[in-house]
């Protein structure tokens, strides 16, 4: 099956590849461009754990090709330090102590940030609506939501 | 695991993409957002040889209302563009609805209502609506193109009315009658995203007539129309009485199944209280 060349920026850096167009934009992120903080787990879209951002849009990776990305622009859980500072999502969730086992993190982590920039004060039922397609199976929605509405307050400051 | 083999061609233009159905239309499959292929690719239950990505043709993107010719919505439309859509939220409040029930946010980003309906599945959340609204699907092939109402849309389990060299390019809905208001409601296991255990979509009108139409998804092989609602607000009575009467042909008017989420009796309990919910909400009795 022939490969395509694509070309995408990832967290600010042009990568251009040769992809199978099989592979996936999850497969892509973790293991062409080794950027693993974006966690691998049911790839059926049911998890959100792959969230990542395309054109600052919140996107499960595993349902997307790589192919389709060509031209666009990524952004993981490596690429949110506001230069050499924790964003305020990443600092409300230590903060708040909404790590458990923290494999659900980084999407929870991605997907607030994008709600955030999308609606800078939101209602308690919007985060949550914001991040449902995301599942912590520690149970931690509590501090997750609390982090995510503490930022938001931080962010208006 | 690895998804397997294909090869994937992204055309850039409708005529492109009639050419590439006419050569190879069994070996290939149409993908908008993939939500639902990508998934039935990795279990092996569909293998196309060629996936052809619609997302690149500017004549599927984008949805328009006028007063005379009513809603289209291109293929290339997300769930997340048509719950943006205030017109559709206001006069199409069926579909408004089931848009944001249908899976999470994230996934409507991509997922479309074309690829919701292609795909087929009994719990398909947009369907009702579109029953309920009317909605003729525009299909495009070489031999040309022509519109198949919706209630011909839907064969049985994941099978369309589609051949294999044609493909949707629209859903075209018209304006509802004067006054009229419609909803849908689904019930799931958790708050959060769930298939449907039963759907519920109804549509109310009354100019001097009562115009009243209820269709389901999860209760049958295909989403279903119950023609049965429309007589129960023919005769006399009170409008209690009438939801009452409407609510009891449901049973008659589906056959669901027995399955992991639920079961038969369950589910045909269900959908005679949505049924009457919707229309209560509807009707404005609280
Ligand atoms: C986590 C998750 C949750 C979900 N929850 C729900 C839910 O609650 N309710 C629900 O109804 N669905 C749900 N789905 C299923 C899916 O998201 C929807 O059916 C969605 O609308 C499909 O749209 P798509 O654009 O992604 O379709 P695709 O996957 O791109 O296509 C679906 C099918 O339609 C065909 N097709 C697509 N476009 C065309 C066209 N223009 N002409 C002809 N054939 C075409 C494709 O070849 C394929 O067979 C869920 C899926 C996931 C992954």
């Amino acid at each position: 099956m022939s490969k395509h060349k694509i070309s995408v920026r990832a967290n600010g850096q042009l990568y251009e590849r040769d992809v199978e167009p099989r592979r996936t934009l999850l497969q892509f992120i973790r293991e062409d461009l080794g950027l693993t903080g974006t966690k691998c787990a049911c790839e059926r879209g049911d998890c959100g754990l792959c969230t990542v951002l395309v054109d600052g849009v919140p996107t499960k990776s595993c349902l997307v090709l790589a192919v389709e990305v060509d031209g666009k622009e990524i952004t993981t859980i490596e690429g949110l330090m506001e230069g050499e500072e924790l964003n305020p999502v990443q600092r409300a969730f230590i903060e708040h102590g909404a790590v458990q086992c923290g494999f659900c993190t980084p999407a929870f982590i991605v997907a607030g940030g994008a709600l955030l920039k999308r609606n800078p004060s939101p209602t308690e039922e919007e985060v949550k609506e914001a991040v449902g397609g995301i599942l912590c199976r520690c149970t931690g929605y509590r501090q997750i939501i609390d982090a995510i509405l503490d930022a938001s307050k931080g962010a208006k400051k | 695991m690895p998804l397997p083999e294909f090869d994937y061609i992204r055309p850039k233009s409708v005529e492109e993409l009639v050419s590439i159905l006419a050569k190879h239309g069994s070996e290939a499959k149409l993908m908008a957002g993939g939500t639902d292929l990508l998934v039935l690719m990795r279990d092996r239950l569909v293998r196309p040889r060629y996936v052809v990505d619609i997302k690149g043709i500017g004549e599927l993107q984008g949805l328009s209302w006028d007063e005379g010719r009513g809603l289209t919505i291109g293929a290339a439309v997300t769930l997340n563009e048509i719950i943006a859509s205030e017109v559709i939220r206001e006069r199409f409040g069926a579909l408004w609805s089931a848009a944001s029930e249908l899976a999470d946010p994230t996934v409507r980003n991509r997922a479309t209502l074309v690829g919701n309906i292609c795909n087929a599945s009994p719990a398909a959340d947009t369907a009702p609506a579109l029953l309920v609204h009317n909605a003729e699907v525009e299909a495009v092939s070489a031999k040309g193109s022509r519109k198949i109402p919706i209630e011909d849309f839907f064969k049985g389990v994941k099978r369309t009315a589609l051949g294999p060299d044609e493909f949707v390019k629209a859903v075209h809905l018209p304006n509802p009658p004067d006054g009229a208001k419609s909803w849908y409601l689904k019930w799931k296991r958790t708050w959060g995203e769930d298939l449907a255990l039963v759907g519920v979509a109804g549509l109310v009108a009354n100019s001097g007539k009562w115009i009243v139409r209820v269709a389901l998804s999860s209760v049958a092989p295909t989403p279903v129309l119950v023609a049965e609602i429309q007589n129960a607000f023919e005769g006399g009575g009170t409008l209690e009485e009438k939801i009452e009467k409407a609510a009891a042909s449901i049973p008659g008017g589906i056959c669901p199944i027995t399955d992991v989420r639920c079961n038969a009796e369950y589910r045909t309990h269900v959908a005679a209280i949505l049924t009457k919910r919707v229309l209560r909400k509807l009707l404005g009795l609280g």
